[in-house]
């Protein structure tokens, strides 16, 4: 392969980027998909950070979601009041197409922990909590970036620091939130996988150099793998970008 | 009459055992590390800190022993320490820290109703998950601190959309701000170039504000262009001039981050003991800021100045 696992992930990422909308990102791996799409098929979409910092063009790979280099050619720089508030009513009126999140450990539902591992009192890991993340999956449809192991792939996580599906079909609406909206993929170093009618993860894609049985084996619930086909490899032209022009120094891929 | 004192005495002052702090910035971006380090000089301890988006100056004051309880969505210099370490430390071995977790966007609707005089804020957010079903720190342990909420929340019926949930959030009472401006006058008026994050609210809520600042001006100067001014000095009660006072964050408009402080803290976080030297060596050895500075040498600093036009430092090496 001409690629390597991280530069698949970021053009998975980009692919799920349209023209003329508008995502809410975080840095890593969501902020370089995000930035090749807009140097490729989708040069209007408008990326938004929890910052409060709107429609930056970072020219180099940003270390946070506050970087002053996601200030560059920015629209708005608004306190972070007006930017949840932004988020929330905007969201409702169908207006930010999806959030991007990641996380430690994910359930089928789509139910994502970033807050620790093992008792919340005296936990194994303590990570840094939600940070804007609950907020995207209250209000916003999301795409997941994840570490596939099976550990982390489990069906019953350790903490719900983000709402997925809840628990099926009609679990948002339970819980008092949006029933429209909710996880939407979750993209890992072998695959995409995206949500069912009955709100349960299945395999979509897989990578090349994977296969479905390789990708079952490394999660720890039972995956529908029926409707999976092999991930479209980059072209030539979208590989050539993210390696000169969106991470050039190899920072994130 | 002038506001301008010391770090010294604007923390001896203002702030004392068992406060509750609000800290401005975001993460690496214009945290008042200077300030803050005077508060671990002075070893002001019992605080309750209400985080927002933390950086590693509440680890340092966490690592110090000085913080009993932390409201909390983040904390981490990120690209550097994905979580901070020492309050990891704190809550994996130690188990001596209160916390509780909230997500950014209640905290930041949070400050905001503290700004607007109100005793709570309802919110969507936080339902459906453990945030709503796990409480970090329980009503009976809540008894016996009289800086904390009875509760971490109520939920309630929404009176104006029968049959929807709202959270409702307690907003905190902040005892103390601390706040890094670009630029501030003797009578407390100060103003914020870039990106504001939660520093008005914050400083609206609490009982005291103490700004540092990178460029002291004077009264007259400032109120030339008052629409650019961010802090009326009625809400200020301590100017402290502070170049390159939030050090090792960023600036907006003056200094990019300073890598090789994140770096070494990264290590220094690991274990106790380095922790501790490191608090020595950069806090409690230093007679002040501008000891502090020059430990990183004036030829370093100048260089992490922004190129204008671009707002950051082109090239500038972060591993």
């Amino acid at each position: 392969m001409e690629w390597t696992t991280k530069q698949m992930m970021a053009i998975a990422l980009s692919r799920e980027l349209e023209n003329g909308k508008t995502y809410i990102v975080g840095t890593g791996l969501p902020l370089i998909g995000a930035t090749l799409a807009k140097n490729t098929h989708a040069p209007t979409a408008s990326l938004l950070l929890e910052s409060g910092l709107f429609e930056g063009n970072p020219q180099e790979v940003p270390t946070s979601v506050s970087d002053l280099r996601l200030n560059y050619h920015a629209s708005a720089l608004w306190p972070q009041y007006r930017y949840f508030a932004f988020q929330s009513v905007y969201a409702k009126r169908g207006l930010i197409d999806k959030g991007f999140l990641g996380g430690a450990q994910i359930d089928p539902y789509g139910n994502l922990n970033s807050t620790s591992i093992g008792d919340y009192f005296a936990p194994h890991s303590r990570f840094t909590g939600s940070g804007g993340a609950n907020g995207i999956a209250t209000y916003c449809d999301t795409v997941t970036v994840m570490k596939h192991e099976k550990r982390r792939f489990t069906e019953n996580i350790d903490y719900v620091t983000s709402p997925g599906w809840v628990d099926g079909p009609n679990g948002r609406a339970n819980a008092g939130l949006d029933p429209n909206k909710g996880p939407r993929a979750v993209i890992t170093e072998y695959c995409v996988l995206r949500f069912g009618e009955d709100k349960r993860m299945y395999l979509a894609e897989y990578f090349e150099g994977c296969t479905p049985e390789f990708i079952q084996e490394n999660t720890g619930f039972e995956l529908d793998l029926s409707k999976a086909v092999p991930a479209e490899p980059p072209t030539k032209e979208v590989l050539e970008i993210l390696k000169t022009k969106v991470d050039p120094t190899g920072l994130m891929t | 009459m002038s506001k301008v004192v010391s770090a010294q005495e604007a923390i001896s002052t203002y702030l004392k055992p068992g406060d509750m702090i609000a800290i401005g910035g975001f993460v690496t971006n214009r945290r008042p590390y200077g300030l803050v380090r005077e508060i671990i000089k002075q070893r002001i301890g019992n605080l309750y800190i209400e985080g927002g988006p933390s950086g590693g100056e509440i680890d340092m004051l966490i690592g110090a022993g000085l913080v009993t309880a932390i409201n909390i969505s983040y904390i981490a210099n990120s690209g550097f320490s994905q979580v901070c370490r020492r309050f990891r430390n704190a809550i994996e071995k130690e188990h001596s820290l209160l916390f509780e977790d909230y997500s950014l966007d209640v905290q930041t609707i949070a400050y905001h109703g503290a700004a607007l005089g109100l005793s709570y804020m309802p919110v969507k957010n936080m339902l459906g998950t453990d945030l709503e079903r796990k409480w970090g720190i329980s009503e009976e342990e809540r008894k016996k601190h009289p800086k904390l909420p009875a509760k971490k929340f109520v939920i309630q019926e929404d009176p104006f959309d029968p049959g929807s949930k709202l959270c409702l959030v307690p907003t905190p009472k902040i005892d103390v701000a601390l706040v890094h401006a670009q630029v501030a006058s003797p009578d407390g008026t100060c103003r914020i170039n870039g990106p504001q994050f939660q520093d008005m609210d914050i400083a609206m809520a609490a009982k005291h504000t103490i700004i540092s600042a990178d460029r002291i001006v004077s009264d007259d100067e400032i109120r030339h262009n008052p629409e650019l001014n961010t802090l009326t000095g009625l809400v200020v009660d301590a100017v402290v001039p502070m170049a390159f006072g939030c050090h090792p964050s960023q600036c907006f408009g003056v200094h990019d981050m300073d890598p090789r402080f994140f770096i070494k803290y990264e290590q220094v976080s690991k274990s106790g003991e380095a922790f501790d030297a490191f608090i020595k060596e950069y806090v409690d050895d230093v007679a002040d800021h501008n000891e502090y500075l020059d430990k990183w040498g004036a030829s370093n600093l100048l260089n992490l100045r922004v190129q204008e036009g671009v707002g950051y430092v082109p090239g500038l090496k972060r591993k």
